[in-house]
């Protein structure tokens, strides 16, 4: 009951935010240039839905995150797999992975830019590459860890090397790699994003550089409204998963 | 023995990288690490590398301290008050989630391009770590020392100073850290994005102009700025804190 | 029971080295098919080391190591263990009966199967109401009785126990010991227990084996003649079980002030 008092006051908080904001922006204290009023965004939102692409330009990023990033999941935890599970591999190749892993991603762009041009498939490779970095090094982390124990357990028991990696490896690995996987999230939302501004994407990335070119503020902060809520529902959507897929977890261990 | 098997891998992916594309004749897109090191030591003696790494580097660490600075004081009080933290816990989760590439058009409209634009969104991006890592160092310092300063029946003042700081420091300093490397990765994105001025921007320039040796000079400089910019806070955090930061140091 | 059984389990002189310290040093005795036979020693002495080595888990530096006649190469799922750290040798992240399936999957036992023989074995280690929990849910015993429960599954000729019940407190760690007196009968299984307690080793098993030092050997051979159903009171009261407690208390610490030397 307490935990619903407390969230009301927040809801209560983040209204009067917003009508502080209208305040501001009526008083025209900062140029409308730079801040429309709540109102207007929320029309511009409408508007853009109903008269403009908006909705398109949703899905294209929507579509670009997604693809980009399941593609870099699916080779990060197969490639965390193999180089974590050998110790030559890791001795060998995990430095270099440590090094590379500050890297700024958006470096890439030019030299991909310079391969493929301006398309698609150009940002598609930006965003793999981007986020496959936070998966791959997390799931070499995870397969490292596996429990020793367990290892012996699964050559008594004569478990063939797919079962083990299913049975043990994979679900041992879980907690780290769903960590990466909600880093590489993040990433991939950015790469997008950067991709449709330079390359003219269809996406929220071009509608708001668009935007702003045109001065429509308004337009802006539609787009960036909704870059929000597509970070707030990945991240929930994400969060659902881990919870189902780690309830196994000591309330302690967390 | 360590040091020279980790190096075997890199040492024969450039091999690989040299023979590969001398192989493939001259091209726009790319060109053989030889090459590259030439034109890499071309830019560095006609200064243009050192001018566009300072103007990413001013960018990068004056967004840094005004973003950081803002998210630890908002964490610290976060941590510190818990009314205002569960009040704020709603609007700072709708606001977290906003990218800060997103902020860009917004940025551009009111400063136009520039090291204002660069330094608005560094700091954007560099505030929420420092909020979020920061209000856990301070919830997370251990409650017996709490206990210890109520007994003793210090002023809030005295209790902040005394205890809750330099508890909390250790962690402050990877959060720190941790923004530092985020500073330097959202400069380079915002001059690949939009601004013209700095190593992002320059290696755009170059990939567009088809001068791929020094496009990837850039990118290459770029990495090496990344890393040692990290070395260097990780030997400044064992410095500064010895043990007790490495125990909190979780990378 | 008895000297005319075939040897299970044989160990020939072997020697296991580590780098250069050598931890047995030609280590011989046998394991009769049906026999609980006890390993005690001092620390140090290598007695979990034999068990690995038996198990099949390390080949032997030097000697042979032979399992119903032909050499061990190396684990094999007829021969189960029993862990001490119960709780690193379980899947957490699969609720009880699951960590008994893993056995029979490995098996390949067929599905409509699977679910009669879980039951069967959860109820045979008194864990038939935790089927749906998580190991973090179960105290130390019950996840200790989990890990008899997927070696069961096993259907094991015989069951290395490496200190199954070290870790636990005195109360539990009798029950279990009944219970696994009661399994042994039951299943037939030949045992291998290795152990710091004394009073333990004598109370479950057939025969005790005590190993010396530096390197591990046999140091002494104890058979235990004590009538079995064994009974936690009665049989430690015997006249008999404290002759055999003094002669290992005795062997324990002359190899210990040995060692010392």
């Amino acid at each position: 009951m307490r935990a619903l008092g407390w969230r009301l006051a927040g809801l209560a908080v983040v209204a009067a935010l917003i009508a502080l904001w209208g305040e501001i922006a009526a008083l025209k204290l900062v140029s409308p240039v730079f801040l429309p009023t709540p109102a207007r965004v929320w029309t511009a939102l409408e508007h853009g839905f109903s008269q403009s692409d908006l909705g398109a330009k949703l899905v294209g990023t929507v579509s670009h995150m997604l693809g980009g990033w399941a593609a870099a999941s699916i080779a990060g935890v197969a490639l965390g797999a193999l180089i974590g599970s050998s110790k030559a591999a890791r001795e060998y190749i995990a430095p270099t992975l440590e090094f590379l892993r500050p890297l700024p991603a958006s470096a890439v762009i030019p030299v991909a830019i310079a391969l493929f041009g301006l398309t698609p498939q150009m940002a598609l490779g930006v965003i793999a590459f981007g986020s496959i970095w936070p998966v791959l090094l997390a799931a070499t982390r995870g397969f490292a860890a596996i429990e020793p124990r367990l290892v012996e357990v699964e050559r008594v028991l004569g478990l063939t090397c797919w079962q083990g990696v299913v049975k043990i490896s994979l679900p041992s690995a879980a907690p780290d790699i769903l960590a990466g996987l909600r880093l590489g999230l993040t990433v991939s939302l950015i790469l997008a994003v950067v991709c449709e501004m330079i390359a003219g994407l269809d996406g929220l990335g071009q509608w708001v550089l668009l935007a702003a070119r045109a001065y429509k503020s308004a337009d802006i902060f539609a787009g960036v409204a909704l870059l929000g809520a597509i970070g707030v529902v990945a991240n929930a959507g994400l969060s659902v998963v881990e919870a189902r897929a780690l309830r196994w977890r000591a309330p302690s261990a967390r | 023995m360590k040091a020279a098997k980790a190096l075997v891998f890199p040492v024969v992916l450039i091999i690989l990288a040299e023979i590969g594309a001398r192989a493939g004749g001259p091209s726009d897109s790319v060109a053989p690490p030889s090459e590259i090191f030439a034109t890499f030591l071309d830019a560095l003696r006609d200064g243009s590398l050192l001018a566009a790494t300072r103007d990413t580097l001013i960018s990068a660490f004056a967004g840094l301290l005004v973003g950081a600075g803002l998210g630890l004081a908002v964490g610290l009080a976060l941590g510190s008050i818990r009314t205002l933290d569960r009040l704020l816990e709603l609007a700072l989760e709708l606001l977290r989630p906003v990218p800060s590439v997103a902020v860009i058009p917004i940025a551009l409209v009111a400063l136009g391009f520039g090291y204002s634009l660069e330094i608005a969104i560094v700091a954007v991006a560099c505030f929420w770590p420092l909020l979020i890592l920061s209000r856990a160092a301070v919830r997370g310092v251990e409650p017996r020392l709490i206990e210890v300063a109520r007994a003793l029946r210090l002023s809030p003042l005295q209790e902040t100073l005394k205890i809750v700081a330099p508890a909390a420091l250790p962690r402050i300093f990877v959060a720190f850290r941790l923004a530092a490397g985020v500073s330097l990765v959202v400069a380079v994105t915002v001059e690949i994005a939009v601004n013209p001025q700095g190593l992002g921007y320059e290696a755009m320039t170059a990939g567009q102009a088809l001068r791929p040796a020094l496009m990837l000079a850039y990118v290459a400089w770029i990495g090496v700025v990344g890393y040692a910019l990290n070395v260097l806070l990780i030997l400044a955090q064992h410095r500064l804190f010895g043990q007790a930061g490495r125990v909190e140091a979780a990378r | 029971m008895n000297g005319s059984e075939p040897a299970l389990i044989e160990f020939r002189e072997v020697d296991l080295a580590f780098g250069d310290h050598l931890v047995l040093g030609k280590l011989s005795f046998a394991v009769r098919r049906g026999e609980v036979v006890c390993m005690v020693g001092s620390s140090g002495s290598g007695k979990t080391t034999a068990l690995r080595v038996a198990s099949g888990l390390i080949r032997p530096t030097r000697g042979e190591v032979t399992f119903a006649g032909a050499p061990v190469r190396g684990p094999r799922r007829d021969v189960a263990i029993v862990f001490q750290d119960y709780s690193k040798a379980l899947l957490p992240w699969r609720r009880a009966a699951g960590n008994v399936a893993l056995a029979l999957e490995a098996m390949g036992a067929p599905r409509a199967e699977r679910r009669d023989r879980i039951a069967a074995l959860l109820k045979r280690v008194g864990l038939a109401a935790f089927a749906d929990k998580y190991p973090s849910q179960m105290s130390g015993g019950m996840q200790q009785r989990l890990q008899i429960a997927r070696c069961l599954a096993q259907e094991p000729a015989a069951l290395m126990m490496d200190e199954p019940f070290g870790a636990l407190d005195e109360m539990t760690r009798q029950t279990l010991q009944d219970e696994m007196l009661d399994i042994a009968r039951g299943t037939g299984a030949t045992i291998f227990f290795v152990t710091h307690d004394l009073e333990e080793a004598i109370y479950l098993g057939d025969r005790v084996i005590g190993l010396k030092p530096h390197p591990g050997r046999v140091g002494v051979e104890l058979a235990v003649d004590l009538p079995r159903p064994r009974n936690q009171v009665t049989t430690r009261e015997s006249p008999e079980f404290l002759r055999l407690r003094h002669k290992l208390y005795d062997f324990i610490y002359a190899s210990e002030s040995g060692a010392r030397t």
